[in-house]
Formats: C-alpha cells, sequence, structure tokens
C-alpha cells in the first residue's frame, strides 16, 4: 500500500484526570492513516471519534500518545512557525453548519481567514479571486462572497465550511460528522464533493461519522470504535463482509435496508461486553487476523478468530 | 377559449428561459448585523422617543446654563426663594411668579421688585435654579458616563481573560470577584469617601469599584459560550492567535451585549450618584449634581416645591428615558432573547 500519512500511536485523551468523574474519552487508539486514502471512523455517540479526530489536528492536548504527521510528531512543543505549517497541512469539517461559520462575517472573510492568517494572498483583489475561486471548486458562485452565513441553507454552509478548509491548500482533512445535521439528498451532494475534490486534489480524510452506509460509500478502509478503544480496523468492503468483533457485528446488524425480504428475516444482534470474559492479566490489543483485518482481541480469541475467517475462505 | 387562443399571432410570444446561473442571485440587499438592528429598533416607539428625550437633555445640559441670563453659581441674596417665571407662560396664570407668603397668593417678584425672570425660580441663597439644574444634570451624566465607561473596560477584560483562560486562571479570578461582591456596597463606598476627598473623582472611584463586577459575570458566560463553538475551534485549526479569536470572533458576537449591560449601569450609576449625594456623601456645595439639588429641595419642599421639582423631573426622565431605550436595544441586538 501507499506510503503512512499520520501514524497514531496509543493516542490517549483523558478529561478530568485523577478525579473521580474521570471520562477515558480516547483510550490507547493506535492506527495509521495512508496517503489519498479515506478512513471511515464509526462508532457510537460519545465513544469518542470526534475526540480523537480533535485531538489529532490539536484541539485538545493528548494525555499520552504520539500522533506522527509525515514523520513528525506533531505533539511536541514546537515553534510558532513550525506549528504554522502543521495548521496549514491538516484541516477539519466541521459537524454543525450552523455553529462552524461566524454570524458576524462575511463569507468573504470567513473563507478568506486562512489566507490571512498564513499570509497566502498579497493584496485584496488577489484574496478576492482566490475566495471566488474556492467558492466555484464547492459549487457556489462569486455573489455569495458578500452574504452573510445565516443566508444560506445547511448545505450550502457546509460547502463554505469545505470551501475554508480548502483555502490554506491541505494535505489531510479530518471531516467530524460532516453529514449527520443534512438531509439524505444534501449528504449525497456534500459526500460527492469530497469524493471529487479527493480526486482532484489528492487528499487524505479521515472520515468520521455514525452513518454507516454513507461511511462504506466514502471510505477505503474503516475503524470501529467503542468506549474509546478501537476494537476493529479493515478495508470497508472486508469489514462489511466478514466482521470479527462482536460489537461490529452488532453494528452493521442494526442497518436497515429498503428490502422488505431482508427486513422481515433481520435479527438485530446486541453487543453484550462479558461475552469475552477477558481474565485478569491476559493482554487484549490489536491483532492482525487476515492482512489488513485487526480486530481488538485477547490471544485466545485470537486464535479463534483466525480458525474462523480461514474457515471462511 | 381554444379558439382565441388560436387568434394571437405566434410572435406575440416570448418565451422564458428558467436561468439556473441566476437562480442563486439575491434581489434583496445583504444587511448586515447593525443594519438589522437598526430596523428592529426604528420600530420600537418607546426607544425612539426615549432616544430624543435623552438627547434634548444632554444637549440642554451643554446649552441650558449658557441661554440662561443667570450664573449657576451667583448668589443674589435678595433674589432668594423666588418661584418659577416664565415670559408668555405667566398669562395663562402658571409660572408667573406667585407663591405663598403667611397664607396668601402673592406675586413675589414684584414684592422684592424683582424685574428679570428666573425659568425656574431661586433656592434659599438667590442662585437661578435653570443653570443649576442644567449644570447639575452635566455633572450627573458625565459621572455616569465615565462611570459606564470605566465599568465597560474593566469588566469586559476582566470577564474577557476569566472566560477566554479558563481553569485556575478563572478560578483565581471568580473567587476574588466572590469576595469583592460580598463586602456591602455601600461599606466599601463609604470607607471610599472618608478616604478620599468628597467630588466627582472620588463618587466615580466608588460607583466603579464594584460597578465592575456584573458586567465582567457576563462578558465571562459569553465568552464562555463561544470560545468552543466550532467556528471558533475552526479558526483555531487555522492556525490562529489568541488575539485574532478574541478580537475576529468572539467580541463581535458579544457587542450586543456588552453595548445593552452598559446602556442599563448608566441609568443606574446616575441613580447611585444621586443617592450618594442625597445621603450627603457626594458632591459638596456649591458644586451641583442631580442629587445634590434633589437634596437642597427636600428641605423646603413644603415652601418651595419647585426647587424639589425640576432636578427630580429630569432625573426620573433620565431612568425612564435610560431604561426603555436599554429594553429597545436588547429587543433589537438580541431577537433571539437567548440571553
Amino acid at each position: 500500500m501507499a506510503e503512512k500519512l499520520l501514524e497514531i500511536k496509543n493516542l490517549k485523551q483523558y478529561f478530568n484526570q485523577g478525579k473521580p468523574n474521570e471520562v477515558r474519552a480516547v483510550d490507547d487508539v493506535s492506527f495509521d492513516i495512508y496517503k489519498g486514502e479515506t478512513l471511515g471512523l464509526v462508532g457510537e455517540s460519545g465513544c469518542g471519534k470526534s475526540t480523537t479526530g480533535r485531538t489529532i489536528i490539536r484541539l485538545y492536548d493528548a494525555t499520552d500518545g504520539e500522533v506522527i504527521y509525515d514523520g513528525v510528531n506533531v505533539h511536541d512543543k514546537k515553534s510558532k512557525k513550525d506549528l504554522k505549517t502543521f495548521n496549514q497541512k491538516m484541516q477539519m469539517i466541521f459537524q454543525d453548519p450552523y455553529a462552524s461559520l461566524n454570524p458576524r462575517m462575511k463569507v468573504l472573510d470567513i473563507i478568506a481567514e486562512g489566507l490571512d492568517i498564513h499570509g497566502l494572498v498579497k493584496n485584496p483583489k488577489e484574496r478576492k479571486e482566490r475566495v471566488v475561486e474556492l467558492l466555484e471548486t464547492v459549487g457556489l458562485n462569486r455573489e455569495h462572497a458578500d452574504r452573510y452565513a445565516h443566508e444560506f441553507s445547511g448545505g450550502q454552509r457546509q460547502r463554505l465550511g469545505i470551501a475554508r478548509a480548502l483555502a490554506v491548500n491541505p494535505e489531510f482533512i479530518i471531516a467530524d460528522e460532516p453529514i449527520s445535521a443534512l438531509d439524505v439528498s444534501i449528504q449525497a451532494q456534500v459526500v460527492n464533493l469530497l469524493k471529487e475534490l479527493q480526486k482532484e486534489k489528492g487528499l487524505t480524510y479521515l472520515f468520521i461519522a455514525h452513518d454507516l452506509s454513507m461511511v462504506k460509500y466514502i471510505s477505503d478502509r474503516i475503524g470501529v470504535m467503542y468506549f474509546g478503544k478501537l476494537v476493529e480496523l479493515a478495508p470497508a468492503e472486508d469489514l462489511y463482509n466478514n466482521p470479527l468483533h462482536p460489537y461490529t457485528q452488532s453494528l452493521l446488524s442494526a442497518i436497515p435496508l429498503p428490502d422488505p425480504n431482508y427486513e422481515r428475516t433481520r435479527v438485530r444482534k446486541s453487543y453484550d461486553p462479558s461475552v469475552h470474559n477477558y481474565q485478569d492479566g491476559e493482554e487484549v490489543t490489536m491483532r492482525e487476523i487476515t492482512p489488513g483485518h485487526f480486530v481488538y482481541c485477547s490471544e485466545k480469541e485470537y486464535v479463534a478468530l483466525k480458525a474462523v475467517s480461514s474457515a471462511r475462505v | 377559449m381554444s379558439q382565441d387562443i388560436q387568434k394571437i399571432p405566434a410572435d406575440s410570444f416570448e418565451r422564458v428561459h428558467i436561468d439556473s446561473s441566476q437562480a442563486e442571485r439575491i434581489t434583496k440587499p445583504s444587511l448586515s448585523f447593525w443594519q438589522d438592528a437598526w430596523l428592529r429598533i426604528r420600530k420600537n416607539k418607546a426607544a425612539i422617543v426615549s432616544m430624543f428625550i435623552l438627547l434634548f437633555i444632554i444637549i440642554m445640559s451643554f446649552v441650558g446654563p449658557m441661554i440662561s441670563p443667570h450664573d449657576a453659581e451667583t448668589q443674589t441674596l435678595t433674589h432668594a426663594n423666588l418661584p418659577p417665571k416664565v415670559p408668555g407662560l405667566e398669562k395663562l396664570g402658571i409660572m408667573d411668579g406667585y407663591g405663598t407668603l403667611a397664607g396668601k397668593e402673592v406675586d413675589l417678584y414684584e414684592l422684592k421688585k424683582v424685574d428679570t425672570y428666573y425659568w425656574f425660580g431661586t433656592d434659599g441663597l438667590g442662585r437661578d435654579m435653570f443653570s443649576r439644574v442644567w449644570k447639575g444634570t452635566q455633572v450627573s451624566l458625565f459621572i455616569a458616563f465615565a462611570a459606564a465607561l470605566i465599568d465597560m473596560v474593566i469588566g469586559v477584560a476582566y470577564g474577557g481573560i476569566s472566560g477566554y483562560y479558563g481553569g485556575r486562571v478563572d478560578d483565581i479570578m471568580q473567587r476574588i470577584v466572590e469576595i469583592l461582591i460580598g463586602i456591602p456596597t455601600l461599606v466599601i463606598v463609604i470607607l471610599m469617601i472618608l478616604f478620599m476627598e468628597p467630588g466627582v473623582t472620588a463618587i466615580i472611584i466608588a460607583i466603579t469599584i464594584t460597578g465592575w463586577i456584573g458586567m465582567s459575570r457576563v462578558v465571562r458566560a459569553q465568552v464562555l459560550k463561544y470560545k468552543n463553538q466550532e467556528f471558533v475551534l475552526a479558526s483555531r485549526t487555522l492556525g490562529a492567535s489568541n488575539g485574532r479569536i478574541i478580537s475576529k470572533h468572539i467580541l463581535p458576537n458579544i457587542l450586543g451585549i456588552i453595548i445593552i449591560n452598559t446602556m442599563f449601569t448608566i441609568p443606574g450609576a446616575i441613580f447611585f450618584e444621586a443617592f450618594l449625594s442625597f445621603i450627603g456623601l457626594g458632591l459638596q456645595p456649591p458644586a451641583a449634581s442631580l442629587g445634590t439639588l434633589i437634596n437642597d429641595g427636600n428641605k423646603v419642599l413644603q415652601f418651595q416645591p419647585h426647587i424639589l421639582l425640576y432636578p427630580s423631573l429630569i432625573l426620573s426622565l433620565l431612568m425612564i428615558a435610560f431604561n426603555l431605550l436599554g429594553d429597545g436595544l436588547r429587543d433589537a441586538l438580541d431577537p433571539k432573547m437567548k440571553d
């Protein structure tokens, strides 16, 4: 496979550390993201998907662990200049298109903010031209530059968010549930726009969502999170056809299909963490069952899963 | 019907195209937040009337002492305790210089052989009330505006730092505020006045020493609300500095709330100054403020009601107008009434 763009090693993000109300939002998560791919991250609400994304981009300071971008640890102490280059390479698209645009600023200034911070344009004319170019890239037009954010629909606002992220020419974009606040027809538009942009500009995405069908559509590989831990990581097709971790199986069994015959027989599996019955001292980590397919399991489960998957092949 | 249509020549029709490139055009001009707010406040009659009353009082407080033929501080003992007399109105039977003397209605101007007009009458030392009232209004307004401005600057800075940096900084700053707010304001004020020479500066300091706390709390709450909004996070991921985030993203969004709060601080400060002067802790004679004038008038209410009437009228008008204008501003600047 292509070269690694981002390596996440044992990332931990605890809130209220050491206090009785400690929350382990991200608990020892490791995965790699390859150049040009889309890694989907799914899981139930509150399982730490967004926190993982925000910790990677340094919105939170990680409790422990490393995030290595292009061979450089981004959580090291850095000079302002290094930070700026990093900020330029990694960008984020936010969940709520209504909260992610400043209501007091015109679209021109919202999109040009990155250009101003990084000094990418020299004069107001060039600034305006670049913003118009970005607006056109995301399917909006010139006249929109002088409007305020409240004059746009949800889908248009999300496009503005994408344009703002694209303004600094990033390589890697974290899309934090970019479509969950939009209705279905608009979701498709935005996802297709993201796919097109990926092809055009060679972007790499970390796509955080809880809509499994949308994630399958856009992702090359998918990671499943459960209570702050990554429980399964596999190529998209593999994960859908051959889920190994019981939580993934449960999650997939919950997807409804517009097929009455299938729906009549669909059984919703529930996940009970006690099925693992881990013993004290047993080491539970990510293990590779088949090439590229990792599952969070113990040694005993590993042997069992290996047997199951080789039997299937 | 169909016959009629066929008779119409085809070239009188013109095909209308739907131009998709025009679909996104807007005909309505894009209004900024402030233009929008102005449209809303214009509809609020009470606020507009209040605004004109305030403008009138502010202008009069500067022009008033100048258009009066008498000086505010010149004492003419022979002209003491004259009731109001206004040319023109005197023929209508009001403000005609008549007052009660020993139970009888007499023209006091004639009695004392005064041939000028005192529009608001004179006080016990023969000073022209008209000039004194406007001079007093001027002083009261100055104290109120200065106090509100200082409150705003300290409150916004303190609340902003406390809310934005959060964590331990916030903890310490909020504990200090709680200690300050625990001491009764009047105690601090009396100590301040004893400590310093009574005067305008002392009163401004006395009002502001605890006055900024309200503003700081409002600003802190607003900053806490905005600093984790996604547009602020977006700006941070773009690499914006703290200064940029505060000035471009947070301040413009809380400016409306700050203005509303200041609008309510001003009448509070006017009233507090009047209260301090009334209980004798405020300005010392011969300096006049609305509070000292009311205090003087209060002593002779039964014999010379006009001395109390005018300053209290102005004070009431100021209070009502500021509050109504503040209300209107709140509706205009914060239409969702979320806060």
